[in-house]
């Protein structure tokens, strides 16, 4: 069963990224219907096999470390798979209706679409740092290239200086773990783990962990390494914007969070650690204050983004030479935070493309009377609003809770105020959206009205980010379930 | 099971109280007018038929209800009823159509709360209807208007505003010391609070504003002459004297000796007896010197509500005589009000005997021998003799008496000239002549049938008075006269100096 | 679990489904919307009813469970919820009624009535939440629902109203989640309990105890408009008259005040927290309030304004209430919490009439505005008599209370805020009666409509008598059972002997 589910879930994607190739957009389409459904269908298998039984390692092909591919399958890793499958084929479904069948290159979005898929779930999968490499240049590739889709000139520009940032950080991340590599002699994870708990830290070695890190910070976006990202977001087509600011970025932070707890304690600094802190700090308030004064709307939700990701890096002064619960306390926060914001970035650009689409116009401005004509997308717009302003009852909320309660634990009491200010900006240019969607304009209806299946999406990814907050304890039991160590068939 | 007579009290507040609400339908405007005088009816009946000693509880209402009657709340009670039924009377024919659905609904709230008042006697429903009538009050003020109406209607309200307040501490306090909501056991616990002094000053300033205390008058003399007749003849015949009832049942009588609140409120009286008559007779308006002689009879009261004060052995007995004063005041009082807006018939005989009836409530004001001014003067010089009284200022109550006595008539008479130069040759409507009648009536003659009670006082004109007494009477009258003659040939003087 | 368990889920679902409901209805649902309206407040009116008589009866209501690890949502129901929640079901169905008559042939109806009921579940929740973590839950959606509310007419007043609303409300949210959160992580998750949880608290902890206090207050004084965190509340009255209705007499300022209650009462513990010494400054600051909302009243030329000062002060009475140290004071700041609502909805009620009927917005506009609308000016002047602390309405049993409890814990000078309260409420309310009854109208009314029998609609006419009656009735009727009074002698009762 567990083979299957895992052959399914890794050769999937690949599979219909090679189908997709070969067909053009509208018949595309058709077939990714039937992909989306083995996906998720797989995915919750998955997650319903480790909610039930546990974690497990598992070689591909069933060659075991450190010569074949191994893969750790954990609670944490099956809900992000899980994620991804929703997130992902909201995004698909609805790129299926929004994006324009006639351009000839559009064709290219269901390979690509689906090439982004395979690497995502490599990601969360992967056991050693050399699949995570893979998985991390499948997914930056394929996102380069989507935003490449939206076509015109600066929109190449958009892609290429995204692909530029992308393949420096893989750089730098390469030569970290060419450099891990020389000193441990192994590339999986747990390896280096078993090796220094037997042996003293080689000096240096904290090097390598620095470069790798820096690295996944360019490709997640990390002030002051962020600048790429909020043009090539704001204009690639929303349901890919959706896709780049749900998953695209949170994995190279997964893999950046997954080295840092693995190996933070033994090899990083207090002073790495407050650094990285402070450096997501200042995102969270730069990027919300750059959010308020841009007049586009996709700018607006793109620099939110780069607000956001900066929450996730409090995990590293939070986890490091912390008390256990302080530290699972911002293990929790961050994941919940990884996956509010997934859902609710998402929905948040596919409503944003619903009323630029409407509206006719990317403006903010552009936004009078819409509550009037168009209440269903700015619903969904603003709950997904809500939690990004983490305000209660969602998901955004419970993760701020949570780091709330970390920062006191751990007596870091200045994240505290980072966090209330960011929230505060986040309302600020939640509200500026509202406001200007609130302004009455004399006149008739002149919006177009896109069809309901594009509206019905971003409403239901909304409404999960709003009850992700309720239901986060549900959600974080699976990752305190036992791991199997060793593995299993 | 209630009693009968529980039954007519709740009607009795319940009546007038509704009947604001005919005023939903413009078509009973009509009925409303005629309407009035039936108003104080079961009030009346109830003053008149009913022995007192019943009880209403109440306990669902405020912090629990209860209504009473004791001799004293049913002579009040039956003032107040017998002047709101004549001025009703008197109102049905003397109002003019323009707002009179407003000021029908302000005259059925004011009554309510003014004879709620009476029977009331815990704290809650006691204080409510005391604001209901002060509030409702206003509507009657100021109902002409006019830029004066206005005027006076701001002081009042202003006035009545503090008196409120002042009312509401004195009350808080004294019941938070009492632990009770309770008025009968407010005196004792007043006796014997720390705070003695400032509940006492806080009451006597509260109702003091009603009942006219010097320096709380101003809205007095405003008022009056503003307001429609009918209404100046309850506000200074009933309402004035609610402020005085709040006095006799919240002030610490005969619990203890208060000598010298005793002799704050004797020099309070003194000055407002005299120094409303001096005020007074400089007055041009018929209404406004009648106003003065109410804060001047007040002031007599005031008097007599001082020494009770003082000496805590005789409150009882001044009590029943203050509640005699008060009756034989409130409906002379009214009497003359109402004679305010009268004109006069043509034939000379028929003027001679209007202005003699105009005169003689006023002279029994002055106590005129063979009225009920007469018994209640007697009553109060009989009460008041320094030999009976033990403290130190008591000496001083009798001049001022005669005083107030000269004074009573000077502003009677006062009222006679400064009407006799307005009054208007005319018919009347025949409710208001009734009204007027009534009061007349009610005020010489079925004064003597009223279940007052003073000890060595019987109910009887014949029995007055003696002939030491009708000196003691006549006396003050005949200063009185004299200077009133002195003055008008005075101004005879310079007016002829001034022709020529 | 039992059906008992559920039953506050209910109460709260039938208005956030209502809201769902109405959404998704089409703008010109009228009549399905409407009975949606007015069927989902009676239902929650019913099982709020079959809540109070279970409270009274001693059974529990409620329901947890864990939301986030180490916080439980709890929803539970006791005597002080009641309160809350039996107000707001009551006025909210009024309200209904009022709205939809005020919103007739206006736009964007489907959106008010979806966040307006969206607002008054937030508000069930407000009443029925049982840790401070689920109050804060709701209390943040309520600022999220109202924001549409007060800004619904999208002119640029009404959205710069908006700003200041949501600029002061996020940044007191924000306050009061790090006093919720900093509570947390000194005393862990603290259910609401009569009597409170720092009865013997650790010395070491006073400290932190005390600036927690602050906080908390800070954060929920801003809905309570305690002065200086009152500026939004003027401003806000640019909102439709049902929303300025509801805000002030329910929704906001009661949540706020509610707020402190809690914090006070189930958190602190009255004991406790008289003990840390933060009572006496919290009694002075609505004291103080008290004042300067009557003050700043005084010279308001705008009728709702006027009305908005007037609850800038009257809400800190409940504050001051329950910071006089004593069972009696507390009933009577308990007991302003309904009153208040009653009065102040129908004062509401009655400037919205005369702005849709006679375009009146200006106090020196309603000159004989009596005559022609005797229904509404009968309202208005019982409830604004009722605000003076007249005899025997509403406002008086709170005076009257609040005083002698104020007496008996030998705050004296109480009484002076009190009676000074009145005069000034006395002040700037009396002149609008003399102006309503007395004055002669000036000639047209700025925009006049007609309605045929009735001085206005009917949908307008009959609420703000039916808040009228009840003034006269919660103050009259204060000693019966079941009275707003004497449930808030049973919650100051049980919270002094717990």
């Amino acid at each position: 069963m567990t083979l299957w589910l895992m052959a399914g879930l890794l050769f999937t994607p690949l599979a219909w990224a090679v189908l997709t190739l070969l067909t053009d957009f509208s018949r595309g389409r058709l077939v990714t219907w039937g992909g989306i459904l083995v996906q998720v269908l797989v995915s919750l298998g998955l997650w319903l096999t480790v909610a039930r039984d546990g974690g497990f390692h598992y070689g591909l092909g069933g060659w075991q470390a450190p010569l074949g591919i191994e893969l750790r399958v954990d609670g944490l890793a099956v809900t992000f798979v899980l994620l991804t499958a929703v997130v992902a084929s909201a995004c698909g479904l609805h790129a299926g209706v929004y994006i324009d069948p006639d351009k000839p290159w559009h064709r290219y979005f269901w390979p690509l679409f689906w090439f982004l898929w395979s690497g995502l779930n490599v990601v969360w999968l992967g056991g050693d740092l050399f699949n995570l490499y893979v998985g991390l240049e499948l997914i930056s590739l394929s996102a380069v290239g989507l935003v490449a889709l939206g076509g015109k000139a600066n929109a190449l520009r958009a892609s290429l200086r995204y692909l530029l940032a992308a393949l420096l950080g893989s750089l730098v991340y390469l030569l970290g773990v060419a450099l891990m590599y020389g000193q441990f002699g192994t590339l999986s994870i747990a390896g280096v783990v078993s090796w220094l708990g037997v042996h003293p830290v080689p000096a240096g070695s904290g090097l390598a962990l620095a470069l790798m890190v820096t690295g996944l910070a360019l490709k997640t976006a990390l002030f002051p390494l962020h600048r790429w990202l909020p043009p090539a977001h704001g204009i690639a087509r929303s349901p890919v914007s959706a896709l780049l600011s749900a998953l695209v970025v949170k994995a190279s932070f997964y893999m950046a969070a997954r080295l840092w707890l693995e190996l933070g304690e033994p090899l990083g600094n207090l002073a790495a650690a407050q650094l990285v802190g402070l450096l997501g700090s200042a995102a969270v308030v730069w990027g919300s204050w750059l959010a308020c004064r841009q007049p586009q709307l996709k700018q607006v939700v793109a620099y939110s983004s780069v607000a956001q990701i900066g929450y996730l890096f409090l995990l590293f002064p939070l986890t490091y030479s912390v008390s256990e619960s302080v530290s699972l306390q911002a293990q929790q926060g961050i994941t919940l935070q990884v996956i509010s914001h997934a859902l609710a970035k998402a929905a948040m650009f596919l409503a944003a493309g619903n009323l630029i689409l409407s509206a006719g116009s990317n403006r903010v401005d552009a936004l009078t009377g819409v509550s009037r004509f168009l209440p269903f997308s700015l619903f969904s717009f603003g709950l997904a609003g809500v939690s990004l302003m983490s305000l209660p009852p969602t998901g955004g909320f419970a993760a701020k809770w949570l780091l709330l309660q970390a920062s006191l634990g751990s007596g870091q009491w200045w994240w505290i105020l980072v966090m209330l200010i960011g929230g505060l900006l986040s309302a600020a240019y939640v509200f500026r959206i509202y406001r200007a969607s609130f302004l009455e304009s004399a006149g008739p209806d002149r919006f177009y009205h896109p069809a309901r299946s594009l509206e019905v999406i971003p409403m239901i990814l909304a409404l999960l980010a709003l009850g992700l907050g309720l239901a986060s304890d549900q959600v974080l039991s699976v990752m305190a379930l036992p791991f199997e160590e060793g593995g299993s068939p | 099971m209630m009693s009968p007579a529980s039954v007519l009290a709740l009607l009795a507040v319940a009546l007038p109280l509704l009947y604001p609400a005919m005023a939903l339908n413009a078509g009973w405007v009509r009925a409303m007018r005629f309407a009035l005088p039936l108003l104080p009816l079961p009030a009346l009946v109830l003053a008149v038929g009913a022995d007192p000693g019943w009880q209403l509880e109440l306990p669902w209402l405020l912090n629990g209800g209860l209504w009473a009657m004791d001799e004293l709340r049913r002579l009040f009670l039956l003032l107040t009823a017998v002047l709101w039924t004549v001025a009703g009377i008197y109102a049905a024919g003397y109002l003019k159509a323009h707002h009179l659905r407003r000021f029908c609904v302000f005259w059925g709230l004011t009554l309510a709360g003014n004879l709620g008042l009476t029977v009331a006697v815990d704290i809650g429903s006691f204080y409510s209807l005391f604001a209901l009538m002060t509030f409702a009050g206003y509507g009657l003020v100021v109902h002409e208007g006019t830029d004066e109406a206005t005027h006076a209607g701001r002081v009042y309200l202003i006035m009545a505003v503090l008196g409120e307040m002042a009312i509401l501490a004195g009350l808080l306090l004294a019941s938070v010391a009492a632990d009770s909501q309770m008025l009968a056991d407010l005196p004792r616990a007043i006796a014997g609070s720390p705070r003695r002094d400032l509940i006492i000053a806080l009451l006597i300033a509260g109702f003091g504003v009603k009942a006219g205390l010097p320096l709380l008058h101003f809205w007095l003399p405003l008022a009056h002459p503003v307001a429609p007749t009918p209404a100046s003849a309850v506000l200074s015949g009933a309402m004035i004297k609610a402020g005085l009832l709040g006095w006799l049942v919240t002030l610490p009588f005969g619990e203890a000796a208060l000598p010298g609140w005793g002799a704050l409120m004797i020099v309070a009286g003194a000055v407002g007896a005299i120094g409303a008559a001096v005020l007074g007779v400089r007055q041009q308006q018929p209404k406004t010197v009648l106003a003065y002689s109410s804060i001047s009879q007040m002031g007599l009261i005031v008097l007599m509500v001082g020494a009770a004060m003082a000496d805590s052995e005789r409150a009882p007995v001044l009590f029943s005589i203050i509640a005699l004063y008060a009756l034989h005041h409130g409906l002379a009082k009214g009497s003359l009000f109402l004679s305010a807006g009268i004109t006069l018939p043509s034939g000379a005989m028929r003027r001679a005997a209007v202005w003699l009836l105009i005169a003689l409530p006023g002279l029994s004001l002055a106590g005129l021998p063979f009225t009920s001014g007469a018994l209640a003067k007697l009553a109060m010089k009989e009460s008041l003799l320094e030999e009976r009284l033990e403290f130190a200022v008591a000496g001083y109550l009798s001049p001022l008496m005669v005083a107030g006595a000269v004074a009573t008539l000077l502003l009677v008479l006062r009222y006679l000239w400064t009407l006799n130069g307005k009054i208007e040759t005319g018919r009347n409507p025949p409710m208001l002549v009734t009204g007027w009648l009534a009061s007349v009536g009610v005020s010489l003659v079925a004064f003597w049938w009223m279940p007052w009670e003073v000890e060595g006082l019987v109910k009887s004109p014949e029995w007055l008075p003696a002939g030491y007494q009708l000196w003691a009477l006549a006396w003050p009258m005949l200063i009185a006269v004299a200077l009133a003659a002195v003055a008008l040939l005075a101004s005879r003087l310079v007016r002829q100096r001034s022709l020529q | 679990m039992t059906l008992n368990a559920w039953i506050p889920v209910f109460a709260l679902m039938t208005s956030l489904i209502a809201s769902l409901v109405i959404f998704a209805l089409p703008e010109k649902g009228y009549r399905l919307r409407t009975w949606v309206n007015l069927g989902a407040a009676l239902v929650k009116l019913s099982l709020v009813v079959v809540m109070v008589w279970g409270v009274f009866q001693g059974v529990e209501y409620g329901l947890s469970f864990t939301m986030v690890p180490g916080v439980t949502f709890v929803l539970k129901a006791d005597a002080l919820s009641m309160m809350f929640a039996g107000l707001s079901a009551v006025l909210w169905l009024l309200t209904t009624i009022y709205a939809v008559g005020y919103l007739e042939d206006s736009p964007n109806r489907s959106r008010f009535f979806g966040f307006f009921s969206l607002c008054v579940a937030s508000t069930m929740g407000i009443a029925l939440a049982g840790n401070l973590f689920t109050f804060f839950l709701f209390y943040e959606m309520l600022t999220l629902s109202t924001y549409p509310l007060v800004v619904h007419r999208g002119t640029e007043k009404a959205l710069r109203a908006g700003r200041t609303y949501v600029i002061y409300t996020l940044t007191g949210g924000a306050v009061l989640l790090l006093a919720i959160a900093w509570l947390h992580g000194v005393a862990g998750d603290l259910p609401f309990r009569e009597g409170g949880h720092f009865m013997d608290a650790d010395p070491d902890i006073h400290r932190s105890l005390i600036l927690i206090f602050i906080l908390l207050v800070a954060g929920l004084g801003v809905k309570a408009a305690i002065f200086p965190l009152h500026g939004w509340l003027p401003q806000a009255m640019v909102a439709p008259a049902p929303v300025s209705a509801l805000l002030h007499a329910v929704a906001v300022v009661k949540a706020g005040a509610f707020g402190i209650v809690r914090v006070v009462y189930d958190i602190y513990g009255v004991e406790a927290s008289s003990a840390l010494g933060v009572l006496e400054p919290l009694a002075w600051l609505a004291a103080f309030t008290i004042l300067y909302g009557s003050f700043r009243a005084l010279s308001q030329t705008d009728l709702k304004r006027r009305l908005a000062f007037s609850t800038v002060s009257q809400v800190s009475y409940i504050i001051l209430g329950i910071s006089l140290f004593g069972p009696v004071a507390a009933a009577g700041g308990l007991v302003h919490l309904l009153h208040q609502g009653i009065m102040k909805i129908t004062l509401f009620f009655c400037a919205g009439n005369y702005a849709e009927t006679l375009g009146i917005h200006r106090i020196d506009e309603m000159d004989g505005a009596g005559r022609r609308m005797p229904g509404t000016s009968v309202a208005f002047t019982i409830g604004a008599f009722g605000m003076i602390g007249a005899p025997p309405l509403a406002g008086f049993i709170t005076k009257w209370t609040m005083g002698s409890g104020a007496l008996a814990a030998n705050m004296d000078w109480v009484i002076v805020v009190l009676l000074s309260s009145s005069l000034l409420n006395a002040a700037y309310f009396l002149p609008v009666m003399h102006r309503l009854w007395f004055r002669e109208p000036a000639g047209s009314w700025p925009e006049e409509r007609h309605w045929g029998r009735l001085e206005t609609s009917a949908w307008l006419f009959w609420p703000p008598l039916l808040t009228a009656v009840m003034t006269v009735m919660v103050g009259v009727l204060a000693s019966l059972p079941f009275s707003p009074l004497s449930w808030a002698e049973l919650i100051a009762l049980r919270e002094y002997s717990p």
